[in-house]
């Protein structure tokens, strides 16, 4: 088996995924460690110049255009690998762990009978072995786990495990031609759906004080909002509290709501799942307040209080005031 | 328009618990730790009760492990799953979800499915591939992170999450395999003399049907997270954390006074 990497890029309405750029930089290493070469399969109509920007990076990218890809489906995509693999035989196929990558990765691993490993945050070859790390638990246990296998492993990786890849020379776009059976597509793309409600964008505050269930009722979020108004900030909250209706959709910091890059972001009983942390690491000054000191929230934060917030807030909205 | 549907639920860990590893490094020490149904599974069952409620049929709770997960398939049962089946396996065979999967996949194809369901993720492994594998394997189209299901003429239609808030639509038909996501409804509470009644329902225990892997798979061993960073600890009463608090919002000109 040869030691090539095949990466499948994600994009929409005429943008390439952030997470693709991670995933490329992974497979260069991979494929420089293995011998082997990396690839990048497009799939998408009328999607040329995503390729081209792809190849800046350095690789080949083997556009597949087609109409029944025009959006992304299961189906869809996994016939267009499926087609791709007739050619090719890699080693490790890679896409990010989104909500697409995962959607894809299962269903290609499931419907090909190949080995599968997801949500990786580092990913290494050692002899014929593939080694990967995951996060257990709620991010308190680390697990190495291997995969051997003489079929193709299909892999996903978190976001931001990985620095993106910058451009380097060397890269072309290949046309490749797929044949896809739109009769095998069962699925059908209807519409792209967006919130409607309007409300403050989080986004563009400077400041973000962000409530989790360490708030423990509804009631307390007038704590959260004074809290807020003293630091000259706006509320944000993690996905329970929005699940629960407590604060609009709009609200929810993390990876099925909004990347935020504030100034200061303060962490108010929040535990730091990975679908909050995508969406506020890179803030400016990130304090956190928790009861669990194991919490994972205190591995993104710069500054970090063991402490209920319940009785930390009011007590320090009594220093500045007092 | 009856539905068959089967839905798939996890018994994990309490996520909010500390962990602690086994001395042989393979697994978490299990001797003391309590267990719940995993959090979106919670809304895969409550969609797959309301959609039974609405369209006619049945609904088929499955689950994967030890006697332990009774406890899980019972609570099912009490929120209106008309059958309970568990397939006896151990807990130190779940860290590879392609097992998991194929054992699980082996079982719907014994069971009558329209409609097969499953949480999004499972907070103690969080590989979100268990549905999509099912799916793959068994030969079902299906999507992920599903918010709202429709149901007409046999074809779903169905919104899917993604990054960014933004909601995919598809129509896809039936059968098919649907991944839920976390706040796709309002999971019920089960009232008390459903509780009694499915405490004494029948729970069907099937023997794990043999699978054959294409891959060897290891765990190497598990270690507390390496912190990529780690935050300055304010440590005190909650007055002094406070006044540290108030005095670093100040330094970093947060507030004027």
């Amino acid at each position: 088996m040869s030691g090539d990497i095949l990466i499948v890029a994600e994009h929409l309405e005429g943008r390439l995924a952030p997470s693709t750029f991670e995933v490329v930089s992974l497979g260069r290493a991979l494929a420089a460690a293995s011998g082997g070469v990396v690839r990048v399969a497009l799939f998408g109509q009328g999607v040329r110049a995503l390729a081209e920007a792809l190849a800046k990076l350095g690789v080949e990218v083997l556009l597949v255009e087609d109409e029944a890809l025009a959006e992304y489906t299961g189906d869809g995509y996994v016939l267009a690998v499926r087609g791709l693999l007739e050619s090719a035989k890699p080693r490790l196929l890679l896409a990010a762990h989104t909500a697409q990558g995962y959607d894809l990765a299962p269903g290609l691993a499931g419907a090909l009978d190949l080995p599968l490993v997801t949500n990786a945050v580092g990913v290494r070859l050692d002899g014929s072995r593939l080694v990967v790390t995951r996060r257990l638990l709620n991010e308190k246990v680390q697990a190495e786990i291997e995969i051997a296998s003489d079929r193709m492993i299909v892999g996903t990786v978190r976001p931001g495990s990985v620095k993106a890849a910058s451009p380097a020379p060397g890269g072309i776009v290949v046309p490749t031609k797929v044949s896809i059976e739109a009769s095998r597509v069962r699925m059908r793309f209807a519409r792209i759906e967006r919130p409607t409600v309007q409300d403050i964008d989080l986004a563009a505050a400077d400041v973000i004080v962000s409530a989790g269930r360490g708030i423990q009722k509804k009631e307390n979020l007038p704590l959260i909002e004074e809290f807020a108004k003293a630091v000259g900030g706006v509320v944000g909250a993690s996905r329970p509290l929005t699940d629960m209706d407590w604060l609009p959709k709009t609200r929810q910091v993390g990876q099925s709501g909004k990347t935020v890059h504030p100034k200061l972001y303060v962490a108010c009983g929040i535990s730091g799942a990975m679908q909050h942390v995508a969406g506020m690491k890179d803030a400016g000054l990130i304090v956190a307040i928790n009861t669990d000191p194991s919490a994972p929230i205190f591995e993104v934060a710069h500054v970090g209080f063991v402490a209920d917030v319940l009785k930390l807030l009011p007590a320090t909205l009594k220093e500045l005031t007092g | 328009m009856a539905l068959n549907i089967v839905v798939c639920l996890k018994q994990i860990p309490n996520p909010d618990l500390q962990f602690q590893i086994a001395p042989d490094g393979k697994d978490i020490r299990r001797d003391a730790l309590n267990y719940k149904i995993n959090g979106a599974d919670e809304y895969a069952l409550e969609e797959a009760v309301r959609l039974k409620e609405k369209y006619g049929g049945r609904v088929v709770a499955l689950s994967l492990g030890p006697k332990r997960v009774d406890q899980v398939l019972r609570e099912a049962l009490a929120k209106g799953a008309d059958e309970a089946v568990r397939i006896a396996h151990e807990d130190s065979g779940t860290y590879d979800v392609g097992t998991v999967a194929r054992l699980l996949a082996a079982t719907v194809r014994t069971l009558p499915h329209d409609l097969v369901l499953t949480g999004v993720q499972s907070d103690d492994q969080g590989s979100s591939a268990t549905g999509g594998l099912i799916a793959g394997l068994v030969g079902l189209p299906h999507a992920s992170v599903v918010t709202r299901v429709d149901v007409k003429d046999r074809i779903l239609e169905v919104a899917t999450e993604l990054e960014g808030g933004l909601q995919r639509v598809y129509a896809i038909p039936l059968p098919a395999l649907l991944t839920i996501q976390f706040g796709a409804n309002t999971p019920r509470y089960a009232p008390l003399p459903a509780i009694m009644r499915a405490a004494r329902q029948p729970i069907r225990e099937i023997a794990p049907a043999s699978v054959s892997l294409p891959y060897a798979f290891g765990v190497r061993g598990l270690s507390p997270p390496i912190a990529k960073g780690h935050a300055e600890i304010v440590t005190g009463s909650v007055e002094d954390q406070a006044k540290k608090f108030a005095q670093l919002l100040r330094e970093k000109g947060f507030v004027r006074r």
